[in-house]
């Protein structure tokens, strides 16, 4: 009955309702359409707008904090420099996983914009190889002028797909005050942590570094591998000198017990808080720590960073971490954001950047007294450069660290043998190349 | 619409032109009913049919982000073919199976207390009755956030509280190991979903007339007696649909894992959901990652199914 008296308010023969039944379907597939397209549109070649143009650029990074703020202030000096281009900065997540997941899409659905973006050391591979980002090679860059490791991380088949911005040598933090000499071996570094403990009941422990089951405690592995005479490529996974280290780190949590298990919670800042609240002797991470160990704390003024000690047939060890500066290759700016890059890879940018927010820079010319006066980890930061080893440098590099971190969880749960897991690794990441 | 259809005695001279008339109304009727639910369905089409019918084409197609965009070839059931014979997808669907066989078995019991205690008159009643829904109102990661933090074995709360009194496991890394990380996910999951489960069962008991009980009680029925014959049978509408939105929540389980223990130690609590995220976006396989995507739809609608076949035949 309450239909009926609906219907009356419709008109005669209730053909309106037939009308807008017909249309709300069309409405609905017309929706649909727009959708569908959108996600496949912009195919057509990219036009090139030259450098000398007005025109404004967009520009991706991860998250803002005082590397945003650093970044800000960098690009409006490039603006006053430039005053046809105009930048527009694109904050996006600050989680370094999330903000290749935004990327991502933005490349997938065919996106003109950022025209140049931020990038971890380990994406240009699979961004290149993905047809993503745009080769390099036609501005012609001085690769040379770079640390060599970074710039491998950039290039992708022998090509240049991505410039070095900043550089994040991760290696091993020590208490100059509890460790008399800086040790020279592994096995110094445990009897050094071990007598440190006995002399100093308010240590927590004697080695922290990244266990959690994430990114950096492939960079933590990646530091301490080298000692052993390990590397880390697609193809060199279950190598006796990786299985060495990661029998190292088991270790340290299980037989020498230097390090607590609750470090298989531990990201790189939970592993800088225990270095600077007076927790550990030892502490594997990246060059943040110091200047948050300046800031105060029972650390301050005494500590030194160095790669980690090399055992014999070994080198010492560090791990390559830092962000790089790529181009969307549907871009139609690239001309100017190339110049942007140029401008941020100046060695007084980059020093004006690490002075600002502790970013080490990506040119060796940009270590100079006057950095290591500002801040002396520096000079620990270039020597640390010198041994840098980069991830694999694969486009399936992410695939690669999910299978790498499944072998260390389940290692430093005590669940697997440093051996069998680094060798199902392997063969996961060989099934992944085939 | 009766009205309509009535008297067809006394309209006997006409009726075929007067059942047409009807039958036109109807129609408009059927019309406007078409247009009124058009929205919602055409909002269902664009969220729920074309994801599930793009996943489809997927899953028979190859399809991977990762590698520059060519042609998507159609590969029949490769994906399907290859997701049966993974040992991964396998060991996933064991896990995840038993921990959905679990966890839905105790939140049950934990949420049917509950809701009995709740159903008792006492002061504080309707207090308690609405602060119990409070960690159903928070959100899945919140909530997980909040147990990884009380189960840090340095600051967490859980190590600390065994710690003082003095019981065992007060210096466990609850995350470092199989089963007590699956311990934990059991009990945070477990703590968000008792309450919902509670208010539903508490809603069932509030419709069982207490004459039920009295007549129980002059029979001579003990506590446990009425609670089996009487209590039970009458709540098991309410029982089941309890269950099926905690099965099915519970073999989709995924943000909770994401947050505790990303799928670790190893892959030891990689469960169906989590194992498909890990497809899609470490891998971004679209193509393998739509045939769990489709299989997972497959398991959920069968176990609905299944729910569904026990209750009518309940019934």
């Amino acid at each position: 009955m309450i239909s009926a008296g609906w219907r009356a308010h419709l008109g005669p023969g209730g053909c309106w309702g037939v009308r807008t039944k017909g249309g709300a379907t069309l409405l609905a597939l017309g929706a649909l359409g727009v959708l569908i397209a959108g996600c496949g549109s912009s195919e057509e070649s990219a036009k090139s707008v030259p450098a000398s143009a007005k025109q404004t650029i967009s520009f991706a990074i991860s998250g803002l904090g005082s590397e945003g703020e650093a970044t800000e202030a960098a690009v409006k000096k490039f603006e006053a420099a430039n005053p046809n281009v105009k930048v527009k900065i694109e904050v996006l997540s600050s989680n370094s996983t999330t903000y290749l997941q935004q990327l991502q899409t933005r490349f997938e659905g065919g996106s003109k914009t950022p025209d140049l973006l931020e990038s971890d050391v380990t994406y240009p591979a699979k961004f290149a190889d993905a047809g993503w980002i745009k080769s390099l090679s036609s501005f012609k860059p001085e690769t040379g002028k770079f640390f060599k490791s970074e710039m491998e991380a950039g290039e992708f088949e022998g090509t240049v797909y991505a410039i070095p911005w900043f550089d994040n040598p991760e290696g091993l933090f020590y208490r100059t005050d509890m460790v008399p000499k800086a040790p020279e071996s592994p096995e110094e570094v445990v009897a050094d942590a071990k007598k440190a403990m006995q002399q100093h009941p308010e240590l927590k422990e004697g080695l922290a570094f990244e266990g959690h089951k994430y990114e950096g405690a492939i960079t933590a592995f990646l530091t301490v591998a080298p000692a052993f005479g390990g590397k880390l490529t697609a193809s060199e996974i279950d190598t006796s000198g990786n299985v060495k280290a990661l029998e190292w780190l088991h270790d340290a949590l299980y037989t020498s017990k230097i390090a607590p298990t609750a470090v298989t919670g531990w990201e790189e800042g939970q592993v800088q808080e225990e270095f600077t609240s007076g927790h550990t002797p030892f502490a594997i991470d990246y060059p943040f720590v110091a200047s948050v160990a300046e800031e105060g704390g029972p650390a301050k003024g005494k500590f030194a960073y160095i790669p980690f000690p090399a055992g014999p047939g070994g080198k010492p060890g560090s791990a390559l971490g830092g962000e790089m500066l790529a181009i969307n290759a549907k871009s139609e700016h690239s001309a100017a954001a190339y110049k942007l890059i140029e401008y941020l890879s100046e060695p007084e940018v980059q020093v004006a950047r690490a002075e600002a927010c502790g970013d080490p820079p990506s040119l060796p010319a940009a270590y100079t007294e006057a950095l290591y006066r500002k801040d002396p980890v520096f000079k620990a930061v270039k020597e640390l450069n010198n041994y840098a080893q980069p991830r694999p440098v694969s486009p399936k590099y992410l695939q690669i660290s999910e299978s790498l971190q499944d072998a260390f969880s389940s290692v430093f749960a005590n669940s697997a043998s440093p051996k069998g897991a680094l060798e199902e690794a392997a063969s996961r990441v060989k099934s992944l190349q085939a | 619409m009766s009205a309509h259809a009535s008297a067809p005695g006394r309209a006997a001279p006409r009726p075929p032109r007067r059942r047409r008339a009807s039958s036109d109304r109807a129609k408009a009727d059927r019309r406007l009913g078409y247009l009124l639910v058009a929205p919602v369905l055409g909002l269902l089409a664009l969220v729920t049919a074309y994801p599930l019918a793009y996943n489809l084409w997927n899953s028979f197609h190859e399809v991977n982000l990762g590698v520059a965009r060519s042609a998507e070839p159609f590969v029949g059931v490769k994906n399907y073919s290859a997701m049966f014979s993974s040992p991964e997808w396998v060991d996933s669907l064991w896990k995840t199976a038993a921990f959905t066989a679990i966890s839905v078995v105790l939140e049950t019991i934990a949420a049917l207390g509950l809701a009995l205690m709740l159903n008792r008159r006492f002061r504080g009643r309707g207090f308690l009755r609405a602060a119990i829904l409070i960690p159903w109102a928070v959100p899945t990661v919140v909530s997980a956030e909040l147990w990884r933090t009380m189960v840090d074995p340095r600051a967490g709360f859980v190590d600390y509280l065994l710690g003082s009194l003095h019981l065992p496991l007060a210096h466990t890394t609850w995350l470092n190991g199989v089963w007590s990380s699956w311990t934990t996910v059991v009990v945070a999951d477990a703590w968000k979903n008792v309450p919902f489960m509670a208010i539903i069962l508490l809603a069932g008991l509030q419709v069982i007339p207490n004459e039920v009980y009295e007549a129980a009680r002059i029979d001579g029925a003990s506590a446990w007696q009425s609670f089996r014959r009487m209590t039970l049978p009458l709540l098991k509408p309410a029982l089941s649909v309890a269950l099926i939105f905690r099965t099915l929540q519970a073999f989709l389980v995924f943000d909770v894992i994401y947050i505790l223990t990303g799928g670790g130690p190893g892959t030891s609590t990689q469960t169906l959901a989590y194992l498909n995220w890990r497809t899609f976006l470490i891998d971004t396989n679209f193509g393998y990652g739509g045939a769990m995507s489709i299989m997972l739809v497959v398991i959920a609608l069968a176990i609905a199914a299944l729910y569904v076949r026990f209750m009518r035949a309940e019934s």
